[in-house]
């Protein structure tokens, strides 16, 4: 497979009580990833030091093919990227803030951009600080937009958003990557919007990534099963389990990980029975995996 | 600026919660949708592009349904011109009609067992509303 984001053990600090460790991740090319995690988990920063904005302490970053952060003009012009707070100069029009990124885009697609800008209902002749925040939020899509990149990065692009304005922007974005198969890298709180629209998801939690699959395989796998007479050993299970909780009095609840239907064979052997295979949506399956990874099982 | 919404009705309400992946509901709706001929041979399904951005879903998704639908012989794709409903025979619409009734009933029956609601009730309460719409 291709990454178009790829890290090997990247490592930072900023202040005592914050670093990322040994992060490793893949994002492959076409994909549209979604970036999980609690706020502070460390999604923001990372994205940083994959756009070159922040010096690695240690470990490698290849962005496009090529290394982070020595190669970060080049990367840069082939990156579209929408950060989490927006960073135009107030005093400018729209028409000039378009103007000005044009300038540096030598891919800038100026009639796409001229659609965007009626299809966004933006007003040209506006000053950027009177913008509202739905209006700022469209602005900021279509500048990385209409530079055309291979990869787009959005660091909580609907943050804030109202509804229709979130649905336009998303909507733009996914008509892009149809047209130009790029690959896309967002981040989000809004976990239900990133189940609709990515095949791939990567979790983030204390500056560590826990999970990194495709969409498919993470909701498919994960799954909180009603056991009785549970076996009290299940080292040698194959998934992984998570947690497990006794039900009152009547078996126990096991949230499982890399679950098949052929698994029951597990219970079967050991003289249990399911009784019940709940199915977890992504938001479900992320607080679930969060919680495992903040408070392990003990080695049995 | 006024959006319709409501471009594909066929699709509204799709679940990307739902365990069933999202492709294979899209494959569902377009196969019920033949089934009933509300589409026909040779209609042209919409582009994926146009249907991943109103939909707002990976357009990978959008390619994986229509494939599930090229193996199952119910659209063609013609290359630079798009995805189109194949001609499909009143049998084999009927066939999946009957597949997707059972579908259904047996959607019924998982969420009746889940509430402990035994099997005869369920025929009865469906003996009861199929008469009832018939009187209406």
């Amino acid at each position: 497979m291709m990454f178009v984001v790829e890290t090997h053990d990247l490592g930072y600090r900023a202040g005592s009580d914050f670093e990322i460790a040994q992060l490793n991740m893949h994002v492959p090319a076409g994909a549209v990833y979604g970036f999980l995690g609690p706020n502070g988990a460390g999604k923001t920063t990372t994205i940083r030091l994959l756009l070159g904005l922040l010096r690695p302490a240690k470990g490698a970053i290849t962005v496009l093919g090529q290394p982070m952060p020595q190669a970060s003009v080049s990367v840069l012009a082939r990156t579209g990227y929408v950060p989490e707070r927006p960073h135009l100069y107030p005093t400018l029009t729209v028409a000039e803030a378009i103007d000005l990124h044009a300038a540096f885009h030598a891919r800038w697609d100026k009639p796409w951009a001229s659609e965007l800008v009626s299809r966004f209902d933006l007003p040209p002749a506006r000053r950027i600080s009177a913008l509202s925040k739905g209006e700022t939020g469209k602005l900021m899509m279509l500048l990385a937009l209409a530079q055309r990149p291979e990869l787009l990065v959005l660091d909580e692009p609907t943050d804030g958003l109202d509804p229709v304005v979130r649905r336009d922007v998303l909507e733009a974005v996914l008509d892009y990557v149809s047209a130009h198969s790029a690959t896309v890298l967002i981040s989000s709180h809004l976990v239900h919007e990133l189940e609709r629209i990515c095949d791939w998801i990567g979790v983030m939690d204390q500056g560590r990534m826990i999970a990194e699959l495709p969409m498919q395989e993470f909701k498919a796998g994960i799954k909180r099963i009603r056991v009785t007479a549970a076996p009290r050993d299940a080292g040698n299970a194959p998934f992984t389990l998570l947690a497990r909780a006794s039900l009152n009095g009547s078996g126990e609840e096991w949230l499982v990980r890399g679950w098949e239907p052929a698994m029951r064979a597990f219970f079967d052997t050991a003289g249990a029975s399911v009784r019940e295979v709940v199915d977890l949506d992504l938001e479900e399956g992320f607080v679930e995996l969060l919680r495992s990874f903040r408070s392990p099982l003990p080695r049995t | 600026m006024y959006q319709n919404t409501d471009t594909f009705p066929m699709f509204e309400r799709l679940d990307p919660r739902s365990p069933t992946p999202l492709y294979a509901q899209i494959a569902t709706r377009i196969r019920v949708a033949i089934a009933a001929g509300e589409l026909r041979g040779g209609d042209p399904l919409p582009s994926v592009r146009h249907l991943a951005a109103k939909l707002r879903i990976n357009p990978a998704t959008v390619v994986q349904a229509y494939r599930a639908l090229e193996s199952d012989s119910l659209v063609a794709t013609r290359h630079g011109a798009g995805t189109f409903v194949a001609e499909v025979g009143t049998e084999r619409r009927e066939r999946d009609r009957i597949a997707e009734a059972r579908r259904l009933v047996r959607e019924l029956l998982g969420e009746a067992g889940r509430l402990g609601i035994s099997a005869s009730e369920v025929r009865n309460a469906v003996d009861h509303e199929l008469n009832g719409r018939k009187s209406k």
